[in-house]
């Protein structure tokens, strides 16, 4: 080749890049990050400790002093310690002053904790911190307190056995934590008869190990040559990121802030509102923040170094997961930990006005905690890991079941809106959008299109629709058709391999649909809990709403569930999947968290078995019972430090069921959302009307901004054919990793019987070459048949 | 104060409750529908970055120059930065000596800064090498003497007016001319008192009058001038006018007031002349040239960090690539926004319309509406669009979802036009063919006596006494005096059909309400309380019969209590006639005819009144003024009532509260 002609097609090769030079990829929060930012192990360090236990896989360690375990993993060289093992600085500069020569003092002149407190110290040591009410605030006190708490290592008849009895004498109140090693991690059983004192019914909650996995942190080290500790410096913080299960999944990567920033809070199953400080709340127009579905996080350090993930066994119902980023609180730490709550301030209201005053539970909640740490390293010590070890306990244990799966199509979910109820001249008005026969039309319309494997949600189908039809009420709606024509549209549908499913909300009620008395959970101050939704939904025939008592929603889901099958229909069930609450007399609870959590497991496995259950966002205790998994989130609440997504739940779901995304009607049908779905693993969904939307501009389905099946048919088939051509080809394959291959660029690890595929998604505007495949501007390619994207 | 904490606790609570159907932003967006209610839309920007390394304190002011640089008035470290956003760099740090609260920028396409400085009462002008080039105290004009001069935000025209927010300043935006002289108020605020203040004043004395509070005007927030020199403002604590867009004699051009949050605290309006709003409490709204709402979006959130959740939304700003960038003034970062596949659909379909373009945009509208069924501004895009097509009946669809009356009525005109042009020849055959009938059948009559019969059966009917004493209603209507002495001396009319009569007025009236065409029905149906009109119907004219019997007792009056009961039913015939005349031409008048209801309905009230009144002085055998008399003194007796009514239905309340929260104290005394 002519000089000339390479300088041609050097030229042409610049045009081409210049664009894509222009447009860099940047990740949101939204996005996961391409940081392969590894750490330099450090040289274990054991002084002042004394071995404990080993196993095949890591050795253990205990320091009376300072209350933390050491964790020696074998395998990467890596020691994890349950606090920041650091004295506390008095007693450090005591020891110094103490010694005799300078040689003594640079020996006992260990480096010093700055900007942290003699209580934060104790905190950050402590294998056990308690909150505890003192009049009208919080404060805390930890196992490593330099003073008012104790505790001792007992060494149990049981190999790798251990109890560790803390004593918070400054407000009298013992902990019994049993401690378990196993092959390579930790369980720490507290059960609730092991708390004794009077203290108890002052502790709100436990923290435990709230410092391991800590990164960050400014130290003084001592000056050899001035005899006196230098200034405050920041030390080497450790790259890597915590792990919090908000949405899909996201990290929080150690970072250097600079601004102080409040904490994330995860409560695990959602919020109890029984138990809320108050009885009422208001929606406005931010969104949600989205609560934890199951009771895990993790830290790992480096790149496919080392990490932990950590999920509780026992004791999720009041666990809330806490990661404080680096500045939060003006700490210079990002640190994560588990809370488990006891006891929490309420408004007591005692007149119609609303007046009163705050007042704690008459009782501390009883429950048992046990919480698990697995340590993990090398190329499990990441996300995926993190996600693949949990998924493999909750296969272990029961919690997800694997599912049979073959062909070579992906499920679709087509909900369908019949009716709502507006303001009518002189009542109610039922406003019909789709009928019966309008969904089997559309359905087979779809199906004759090349859509397999459909399931469809019927919403509205009870006369009252959702918003006045009492949720247990079996009477269809002959608007949008009788029972027999369900009947029929299911019998119809089966036939063409589609699932055909009544929907309903159970959780939400209203005084319009029941007596609340009887039906309605109670606050804590004995008033009915109570929503006001009159500024989202101004038009609204009913705006203030309650929620079933969970032991009333479980009698109504078996009634409908029974009925739905003996028609040969499924059920969708929103609402009530994500919802654990609890209700209360003046005599106390009358159904707690943790009874309503086993109620709602035993009702949803019966209503399984009599149909077909789709539900919308369950919580982990009903994942065993849960056929299709649905509006499964593809982005977190986007807390400002959380510095990206990945689909951790998504990872841990797959293959047990079908996760279903949000409905792709609303923003999440642009080329950059089907990328998403076929990143995260999550099947298209799509709610669909046969009239216009605008209909239900006056009804509480006024957020179905855009629905009608004229306007989406297209869309649907686009978007089916996009994520099917991508995922239909992983039919009853394993998702084994993801990683970054670049910014903008993710590699899914797809398993089976010994092979391995690689589907890799370009969410860049520009084409990338990976391994010699190249894989077009916003596109995929499945590498084993190098097939591309549409 | 208790409740204001709780309150405020309440609202942040409020974040953990479910939602419905967010993907991927941190707050809903929301366009407005054909009552001006906000309704949810497909989001419209996305949170992208969040840049908290600067360091801000206190930020006040943000403003992009042509180039992309965003300058950022740190006025809480009385510093000017300039920010490269897409290498995510500061290029430039302005900390000037004389800066003491630097909060307002604005950089001219000759790239001189102007710094607006309050605490230095000061504007500083800058090079663009960030020299400083002038400073602009106070103007010493006579007329400005007493004025404050502390200048929060300013703008610059293309003759180099200057355009200044000071604060405290309630007479307007103070213009200076390039040299720094005091020009006047380009613009002023009216105060718009409320009615009890009106009432106060029309009531109070001068002692009490100058007691009252001063209706103070909106104050001024920002000020803007754009690439065309179109100066806009905005201002806080006015829910209509917050935002104007001024002709260059400081009139606003927006023919209706751009709805919006009452607390506005800056605007920028990019290339196209979209302009962007943001509000104290953490709104972002964005309107058309013409000042409709397009877009709000983002929450106010204080106690989270969360992109696109703020502590306060000091100012707002628009790259050249159009991402929005905002300031949390609480927090002290950055938070950009892209605009979303959709939002561009809906910006570059305004710009086609705007062009003139109504078959290229119609493409456009419809992708929009597609994904928003519910949007008033793609709906009316649409109707326009295939409006200015000639396709006037589909049009007719689309305005009526956006409640776009003016232009339903105006394709309705061009349809009806072209229905009569179609049917005139029809409709002129069918009145002759009834023109003949009816001589036909009067031929016939004289031989068959087919009218007799009719006659006859029209008789036998009225005959029947409720049906004859229902009809005694169109006697009472033409010859109210001789009716009316007829009901008195002659007992005619009944009081079942009075009843028959009231309950056939009530259903009218509900009908007129709700069931007009669509350009004269401004209410929709599900917005009526029905049962609220009903009791009020009812109980207003109980009360008047009741209390003009009372009166007419005093004042001698000879009319029974089932007298009384019986003239305003008989008055309200030729009001219902009205109604149903109106109630049918409203399906065939345009909105330019809309006299001829107003005509017809106002006939109709002045006959019944007129009815009326003669049905009350013939009955009590008043005389005219003896009538006004007792009309006054019914009025009287009315409001009496209903006070008394009023505090009646109060202290049962109080009595009810009281014994229920002794019913709670026992209860919970026994059970706790």
């Amino acid at each position: 080749m002519s000089t000339l002609k390479r300088l041609l097609a050097l030229c042409l090769v610049c045009l081409f890049a210049l664009p894509g030079l222009a447009e860099d990829y940047a990740p949101t929060n939204r996005d996961t990050r391409y940081e392969p930012v590894t750490m330099d192990i450090p040289e274990p360090d054991f002084d002042g400790f004394e071995p404990l236990y080993e196993t095949a896989s890591a050795q253990y360690y205990w320091r009376e002093d300072r209350d933390v375990i050491a964790v020696y993993d074998k395998e990467s060289g890596y020691t994890w310690k349950t606090g920041l093992d650091t004295g506390f600085p008095a007693d450090i500069k005591d020891q110094v002053k103490q010694a005799q020569t300078d040689e003594e003092k640079i020996k006992a002149a260990q480096p010093l904790e700055a900007q942290l407190n003699a209580r934060y110290i104790g905190i950050a040591n402590s294998l056990l911190t308690a909150e505890y009410y003192e009049a009208e605030t919080i404060k805390f006190i930890s196992s490593a307190s330099r003073e008012g708490a104790s505790s001792a290592l007992v060494k149990l008849d049981q190999p790798g056995r251990f109890a560790l009895d803390v004593s918070f004498e400054e407000i009298d109140l013992q902990v019994k934590v049993n401690i378990a090693f196993e092959d390579k991690g930790i369980s720490y059983h507290i059960p609730f008869d092991g708390l004794k004192g009077a203290g108890l019914s002052r502790l709100a909650a436990l923290w435990i190990t709230p410092f391991l996995g800590a990164s960050g942190g400014v130290s003084q080290v001592f000056d050899p040559q001035a005899m006196d500790y230098g200034p405050a410096q920041p030390k080497a913080m450790t790259p890597g990121y915590v792990l919090v299960p908000d949405g899909p999944g996201a990290l929080i990567r150690f970072r250097d802030n600079t601004v102080t920033f409040k904490e994330y809070v995860g409560e695990v199953y959602g919020d109890d509102y029984a138990t809320a400080t108050y009885y009422y709340n208001v929606l406005t127009d931010a969104v949600s923040l989205k609560q934890p579905v199951m009771p895990v996080f993790g830290i790992a350090h480096g790149h496919e170094q080392a990490a932990f993930v950590a999920f509780a066994r026992q004791g999720a119902e009041h666990m809330s997961i806490v990661a404080r980023p680096e500045e939060n609180l003006r700490i210079k730490y990002t640190w994560a930990h588990p809370r488990f709550e006891y006891n929490a301030t309420y408004y007591k209201v005692y007149n119609r006005y609303g007046e009163g005053f705050f007042s704690l539970m008459s009782a501390p909640l009883n429950y048992d905690i046990q919480m698990t740490y697995r340590f993990l390293s090398g190329a499990e010590a990441t996300w995926a890991g993190m996600a693949r070890a949990y998924r493999a306990h909750l296969r272990s244990e029961g919690s997800l079941t694997e599912l049979e799966a073959s062909g070579d199509d992906i499920p679709i979910r087509l909900d369908f809106i019949l009716s709502d109820i507006k303001k009518g001249l002189i009542g109610p008005e039922q406003v019909v959008v789709t009928t019966a026969r309008d969904a089997g039309e559309m359905l087979t319309k779809l199906n004759q299109d090349g859509i397999r494997r459909i399931s469809s949600g019927l919403i509205g189908w009870q006369d009252g629709a959702q918003t006045l039809a009492q949720p247990g009420s079996l009477r269809f709606y002959r608007g949008t058709g009788d029972e027999q024509a369900f009947k029929t549209l299911a019998r119809e549908q089966d036939e063409l391999g589609t699932q055909v499913e009544l929907a309903r909300d159970f959780a939400r009620v209203n005084e319009k649909m029941v007596r609340y008395n009887g039906n309605a959970v109670q606050h804590l101050n004995t008033w009915f809990v109570n929503t006001d939704y009159s500024w989202r939904y101004p038009k609204a025939p009913v705006t203030q709403y309650s929620l079933a008592r969970p032991d009333v929603a479980a009698k109504w889901l078996q009634n409908v569930a029974k009925r739905a099958g003996q028609n040969g229909l499924g059920l969708m069930v929103t609402g009530l999947p994500g919802l654990l609450v609890s209700t209360h007399r003046y005599e106390g609870p009358e159904v707690t968290r943790l009874q309503a959590k086993d109620l709602l497991r035993d009702a949803f496995q019966t209503a399984g078995q009599d149909a077909s259950l789709s539900l919308d966002q369950p919580n982990l205790y009903l994942w065993n019972s849960t056929r299709r998994y649905l509006q499964a989130p593809v982005t977190g609440s986007q807390h400002v430090f959380e510095s990206d997504n990945v689909p951790f739940l998504q990872m841990v779901l797959q293959g047990s069921m079908d996760v279903h995304g949000p409905y792709s009607n609303f923003s999440f049908y642009a080329r950059e959302d089907i990328l998403r779905m076929i990143d995260y693993h999550t099947y298209p969904s799509f709610i669909l009307s046969r009239q216009p939307a605008h209909l239900l501009v006056s009804t509480m389905s006024a957020d179905l901004y855009s629905t009608e099946f004229s306007q989406y048919e297209q869309l649907v088939k686009d978007t089916y054919d996009q994520v099917n051509a991508a995922l239909g080809q992983l039919v009853g394959w394993q998702w084994q990793d993801r990683t970054m291959l670049q910014q903008g660029v993710a590699q899914n690890t797809y398993a089976r019987d010994g092979q391995i595929k690689h589907l890799i998604i370009n969410y860049t505007h520009n084409a990338v070459d990976i391994n010699g495949t190249s894989v077009p501007a916003q596109n995929w390619t499945l590498e084993e048949r190098g097939a591309h994207g549409q | 104060m208790k409740k204001t904490l709780a309150l405020l606790l309440v609202l942040l609570a409020s974040l953990q409750a479910t939602s419905a159907f967010a993907v991927q932003a941190t707050s809903f967006t929301y366009t407005v529908d054909d009552t001006m209610t906000l309704v949810r839309t497909q989001d419209a920007y996305l949170p992208d970055k969040t840049i908290s390394s600067l360091g801000l304190n206190s930020p006040e002011d943000l403003f992009f120059d042509d180039s992309g640089l965003l300058y950022i008035a740190d006025t809480g470290n009385k510093r000017v930065l300039v920010y490269d956003s897409l290498r995510e760099q500061v290029v430039k740090e302005l900390a000037h000596p004389d800066f003491r609260t630097p909060r307002g920028l604005y950089v001219t396409e000759e790239g001189q800064l102007y710094v607006a400085d309050a605490g230095a009462k000061a504007v500083f002008r800058f090079d663009g090498d960030l020299a400083l080039d002038h400073t602009f105290l106070k103007p010493d004009t006579a007329v400005f003497a007493d004025t404050n001069y502390e200048p929060m935000k300013v703008a610059v025209d293309k003759a180099g007016s200057i355009y200044i927010i000071g604060e405290g300043v309630y007479s307007g935006v103070i213009q200076l001319a390039p040299t720094g002289e005091f020009l006047g108020y380009f613009t002023v605020n009216r105060s718009r008192p409320s009615i009890q203040q009106i009432i106060q004043r029309a009531l109070f004395t001068r002692e009490q009058r100058a007691n009252l509070v001063d209706v103070a005007p909106g104050t001024f927030s920002n000020v803007f001038v754009d690439k065309q020199g179109i100066v806009y403002t905005t201002s806080m604590g006015l829910e209509l006018d917050g935002l104007k867009k001024h002709a260059t004699n400081g009139v606003n051009m927006f023919v209706s007031p751009a709805w919006g949050e009452e607390d506005m605290r800056d605007v920028t309006v990019n290339g196209e002349g979209v302009i962007f709003v943001s509000s104290q409490r953490g709104k972002v709204t964005i309107y058309s040239k013409a000042g409709e709402l397009v877009f709000s979006f983002g929450s106010n959130v204080a106690d989270l960090d969360v992109s696109g959740l703020y502590g306060s939304l000091p100012s707002i700003a628009v790259s050249p690539n159009g991402d929005i960038w905002t300031v949390d003034g609480m927090k002290g970062y950055l938070q950009s926004y892209k605009p979303t596949v959709y939002a561009n659909t809906v910006y570059e379909a305004m710009t086609l319309y705007e062009q003139g373009r109504y078959k290229d945009s119609l493409e456009l509208w419809n992708q929009a509406l597609r994904l928003n069924q519910m949007s008033v501004l793609a709906h009316n895009g649409v109707g326009n669009a295939l409006f200015h097509e000639g396709q006037y009946e589909q049009s007719m669809g689309h305005f009526e979802v956006a409640g776009n009356r003016h232009y339903y009525s105006e394709a309705f005109w061009e349809v009806r036009n072209d229905w009569l042009q179609k049917t005139l020849p029809l409709v002129a055959i069918a009145l002759i063919a009834l023109v003949l009938l009816a001589l036909l059948i009067r031929r016939l009559d004289k031989k068959r006596h087919i009218r007799g019969l009719l006659r006859g059966m029209w008789a036998r009917l009225a005959a029947a006494p409720f049906v004859g004493n229902v009809l005694f209603a169109l006697t009472t209507a033409r010859h109210p005096l001789d009716g009316y002495y007829d009901l008195r001396v002659k007992k005619r009319g009944s009081l079942p059909a009075a009843t028959f009569l009231y309950a056939a007025f009530f259903v009218t009236f509900i009908l007129y309400q709700t069931s007009k065409g669509f350009i004269y029905q401004f209410v929709r149906v599900q917005d009526i309380d029905v049962a609220g009109l009903s009791a009020g119907f009812f109980v207003l004219l109980g009360m008047f019969i009741f209390c003009n019997w009372l009166v007419s007792s005093i004042n001698d009056g000879d009319g029974t209590l089932k007298q009384i009961y019986m003239i305003p039913a008989y008055a309200l015939l030729p009001l219902l006639f009205a109604m149903l005349i109106n109630l049918a031409l409203s399906y065939g008048v345009t909105y330019s005819e809309s006299f001829i209801l107003s005509l017809v309905e106002g006939v109709g009230i002045l006959w019944s009144l007129a009815t009326l009144f003669l049905g009350l002085m013939t009955v009590h055998d008043y005389s005219f003024k003896e009538t006004v008399k007792s009309l006054l003194m019914t009025v009287v007796f009315i409001i009496i009532a209903a006070l008394v009514a009023l505090i009646f239905i109060v202290m049962v309340e109080r009595l009810y509260q009281f014994l229920g929260t002794i019913f709670q104290e026992v209860k919970r005394n026994v059970y706790a």
